[in-house]
């Protein structure tokens, strides 16, 4: 140790101060623990700054330009001149209300927030450097909560100005004429959409063979059905090679190809059936790049504290979070989808952990949604992987064009899929939901109960489900899975191995 | 393997009938599930029809331009579930759910909590459900490893980390825990068998009672100077806890007396007349072994060169063989060659004990709870903070005065940790 160095004596020190974080911190001061939380920016990290929140506040602002397509066809006619200025600072005022409350939370729970970067010092003790400023801390225990940061192309870097990160492209002030897209993951069409609607002409330029790479295939189909119907271009299987001046070299099925960003466009076009608003400027046409996210470990000093990451820079956890005798990790930098609930739920398990006791992370599942148009949810295991891991799987998909509430919504596409164990008593237990339709995203939280406690399709089908509403359709998705579809046709190819 | 028709679906938009556009696959073809197989025309739309299963395309039932009625079989498909053509897990998904024990999460939080395996359960629930009831009762019984203890005390309270202020006090988590049903010292009436850690301990303990003629000497030293170094180290930036200066004390004790840093080994039994009757082997380095409550039951993780090592390397070491002894993922490694062990019994409160030696060993020491007591204080007796502790050692090869020595250098040491502090800077390791 360094002399002259004086530290300061603190019973638990989290890191970092996003949903996982804030989570730890007041859960431990719940359970008695004096508690300092180190944040080198903001508190809430990037779900409430610049990610979940102002993401969906973007997309709820693009949902409502994009009415007058919709309305239309049920016989009202709408005009929407969108001024994303102004939508920003309403984006501002919902995620300044929401950091405010955690601030106030953390206040009231005698949490200590300290502002600066933090990094090991020696095992026992962090060096917290803000500025030309540095402090240390002695620690009884350490939470690690540092989350992740968007993965830069190495062939397309951020500038900034045409070649943005997710942050930068949440914060736009005017809508870009052409929005090039590079990811097709959640991000990608999230953002794809909303600025679709908003009045960009998007392109979205997707690696794999499909958008949501890594999601069933099905709610795949169906979203770049809805998109494409939107008038966005979506180029699956092409890998971008590089910039060129305005134009985006990339490889596709059939060859290189030049995609121009776009230059200056005139104001007033676009479609969302309405007129985009405000003088367009100099960058009109502008590349997001939304490829993944890199977990925030290489500047902690983790050799020094004893603590291992995997190849991908993950800290590598014990089943309680622990990945080292006091050094606990959760969230974006431990292995598993980088959610924010996800974070949420490992503070829980790691606050018992660093207080003595005997905890696991073992959820049977960690639900998805996206926020698409429409949305898509997933839950569970699907058919193949349940097949796969060894269990003769059954699985029903439910139209939504059968739903009552979704054609009263306008909005039949879609589906609802169950997948549950074959036989047994009940009908099997359900292993997973799968669904793609307006409004899913709030039904995955029934699902996912459905899946922790075991239920098995006659419980879900047994259980009342209030109509006319999108949760009927979980419950007769569960009697379709028992061979006793009640709104649509029995179908053959349903019956499997 | 199955054969699977995929019919003309019902889309659910009063359709009846469809015309076939064109073919996307052909018989023979292998396809993924959702692929799309086939566009058809219905009076709104030109739709693709995706694949309800992975598999191989076996025939087409239509040709473009026919007409196709809702329910008639399109295609016949061999419904494969090949691995190469699941998609990539979901990255929703976590551990996979197929052959989990069915319980709630509540019930696997309460699971983990009372130590129990829910796969060796099961339940009474519907549909051979796990209940928090149940588990209850299997965390009654005892496990096949042995006897079940309730969970560690919180470090900050108890144990061989100790707390900033270095007084051991009992938690209060532990007495909640005591006192339940499920908790220390219970286990159900019956027969159990002897397994696991119980078993090795048992054994042990046996050999050590009816071969080692223990004597044992116990006193109590004033802990005021411990406890303000313990402080003033941790002011001063210092990573070291009480735990750590114990064995910092009884390392420089085994440098001085190495006779209690050694082993008796009885002669072969095949050389018994007129050959040696045994050998005495001082060891060479000092290996502290830390007596370490789990909830299996004792483990004794070693600090090796326990003398060559500074205090913050010391606690560090005390830190993470303790941690790892509790959490039942300490390496066999770590268990072996111990050549003298320390107990803190006190962490469970108490003044004095009678340590039992762990053979080959030949000495352990043993320190009561940190707690105000009256002691004399130049002609007086004042309420001072004191750390009892306690000397076990083998009669045959120690005799009382050198046990006595022994402690009393250690206890010098710790009752006056300046000399303790000197003894680390000036003798220093490596000596």
């Amino acid at each position: 140790m360094v002399v002259g160095e004086v530290a300061t004596g603190v019973d638990m020190l989290v890191v970092g101060g996003g949903p996982g974080g804030y989570a730890t911190a007041l859960r431990a001061a719940a359970a008695g623990r004096t508690v300092t939380l180190v944040e080198r920016d903001r508190i809430g990290g990037v779900c409430l700054n610049v990610g979940c929140i102002p993401s969906k506040a973007l997309i709820h602002v693009a949902d409502t330009a994009g009415l007058p397509a919709e309305a239309a066809a049920i016989g009202v006619d709408l005009e929407a001149t969108v001024d994303l200025d102004r939508a920003q600072s309403w984006i501002g005022d919902v995620v300044g209300r929401l950091t405010g409350g955690v601030e106030q939370l953390l206040r009231d729970a005698g949490v200590t927030v300290v502002t600066g970067s933090a990094r090991f010092a020696t095992a026992r003790r962090m060096a917290v450097t803000s500025g030309d400023d540095a402090a240390f801390f002695e620690f009884g225990s350490v939470v690690l909560a540092t989350g992740s940061r968007p993965v830069e192309l190495a062939t397309l870097p951020f500038d900034g100005h045409r070649v943005l990160d997710s942050t930068a492209a949440l914060a736009l002030r005017q809508v870009p004429g052409e929005l090039t897209v590079v990811g097709g993951g959640y991000i990608g069409v999230e953002l794809g959409g909303a600025f679709a609607k908003l009045g960009s002409q998007v392109t979205i330029v997707e690696l794999a063979d499909q958008v949501l790479p890594g999601m069933p295939l099905g709610l795949a189909r169906v979203l770049e059905r809805a998109l494409r119907a939107r008038g966005v271009t979506i180029r699956l299987g092409t890998k971008v090679i590089g910039r060129d001046g305005d134009d985006l070299v990339v490889e596709g099925p059939t060859g290189e190809a030049r995609l121009p960003l776009g230059a200056t466009v005139d104001a007033g076009t676009g479609g969302a059936g309405g007129r985009v608003g405000g003088p367009i400027g100099g960058s009109d046409g502008l590349v997001v790049v939304a490829v993944g996210r890199r977990p925030n470990t290489d500047s902690l000093g983790l050799p020094g504290a004893g603590v291992r990451i995997d190849a991908d820079g993950r800290i590598v956890v014990a089943a309680d979070r622990r990945a080292a005798p006091d050094v606990f990790a959760i969230g974006d930098i431990t292995a598993g989808p980088a959610l924010a609930h996800k974070a949420t739920a490992e503070a829980e398990v790691a606050v018992i952990a660093a207080g003595g006791g005997r905890a696991a992370f073992d959820p049977a599942t960690i639900p998805a949604v996206v926020f698409s148009d429409p949305q898509v949810a997933t839950v569970g295991l699907t058919a193949e992987q349940a097949t796969e891991a060894g269990a003769g799987a059954i699985s029903f998909r439910f139209p939504l064009s059968a739903s009552g509430r979704a054609v009263t919504l306008a909005r039949p596409e879609g589906y609802v899929e169950i997948v549950a164990e074959r036989g047994g008593a009940g009908g099997g237990t359900v292993l997973g939901v799968h669904m793609v339709g307006a409004g899913v995203a709030e039904l995955a939280a029934e699902a996912a109960l459905a899946v922790e406690m075991g239920a098995t399709l006659e419980d879900v089908a047994l259980t009342i489900a209030p109509h006319p509403t999108l949760s009927e359709t979980l419950a007769e998705a569960a009697m379709g899975a028992l061979g006793r579809p009640l709104h649509v046709r029995r179908r053959k190819e349903t019956s499997g191995p | 393997m199955a054969r699977v028709e995929f019919a003309l679906p019902d889309v659910g938009e009063g359709l009846e009938e469809g015309e076939i556009v064109s073919w996307l696959i052909g018989p023979g073809d292998t396809v993924v599930r959702d692929q799309p197989l086939v566009e058809v025309q219905t009076d709104k739309a030109l739709v693709e029809l995706p694949s309800p299963v992975a598999g191989q395309v076996v025939s087409l039932a239509f040709a473009p331009g026919d007409i196709v009625k809702v329910g008639q079989t399109l295609v016949v498909l061999e419904d494969g579930h090949g691995g190469d053509t699941a998609p990539a897990p979901v990255p929703g998904a976590a551990a996979p759910a197929v052959g989990r024990p069915k319980a709630a999460p509540a019930v696997r939080k309460l699971a983990v909590d009372r130590g129990v395996d829910l796969g060796t359960i099961t339940g009474t629930g519907p549909a051979g459900r796990i209940l928090a009831s149940d588990v209850e009762a299997a965390a009654a019984r005892p496990p096949a490893t042995g006897v079940h203890l309730p969970p560690m005390a919180p470090k900050t309270n108890a144990g061989w980390e100790a707390p900033d202020s270095g007084v051991h006090l009992p938690s209060p988590e532990r007495k909640t825990n005591a006192g339940s049903t499920d908790g220390l010292g219970w286990m159900e009436p019956g027969r159990h068998p002897l397994r696991g850690i119980r078993r090795v301990t048992a054994e042990a303990m046996r050999r050590s009672w009816s071969e080692i003629p223990h004597l044992t000497t116990l006193d109590e030293v004033d802990a005021t100077g411990l406890l303000a170094v313990r402080r003033r180290l941790a002011d001063a930036g210092i990573d070291t806890t009480i735990g750590a200066l114990l064995v910092a004390a009884v390392a420089r004790g085994l440098r001085r007396y190495p006779l209690l840093n050694a082993s008796l080994e009885p002669a072969p039994t095949d050389d018994a007349p007129g050959g040696s009757a045994g050998s005495i082997v001082v060891h060479p380095d000092r290996n502290i072994g830390l007596a370490v409550a789990t909830a299996d039951g004792l483990v004794v993780p070693v600090i090796r060169n326990a003398d060559q090592r500074g205090l913050a390397d010391l606690a560090a070491e005390v830190r993470r063989l303790t941690a790892a002894a509790r959490d039942r993922r300490v390496d066999v490694a770590d268990l072996r060659g111990g050549t003298f062990t320390i107990s803190n019994y006190g962490a469970f409160g108490g003044r004095f004990a009678t340590p039992i030696i762990r053979p080959p060993e030949v000495g352990i020491m043993g320190f009561g709870a940190i707690r105000p007591r009256p002691f004399v204080v130049d002609g007086e007796v004042k309420a001072r903070p004191t750390l009892p502790w306690a000397l076990s050692a083998d009669h045959r090869l120690i005799d009382g005065d050198v046990a006595t020595a022994f402690a009393e250098y250690v206890t010098g040491l710790l009752a006056d940790p300046i000399a303790l502090l000197a003894e680390l800077l000036v003798a220093g390791p490596g000596r």
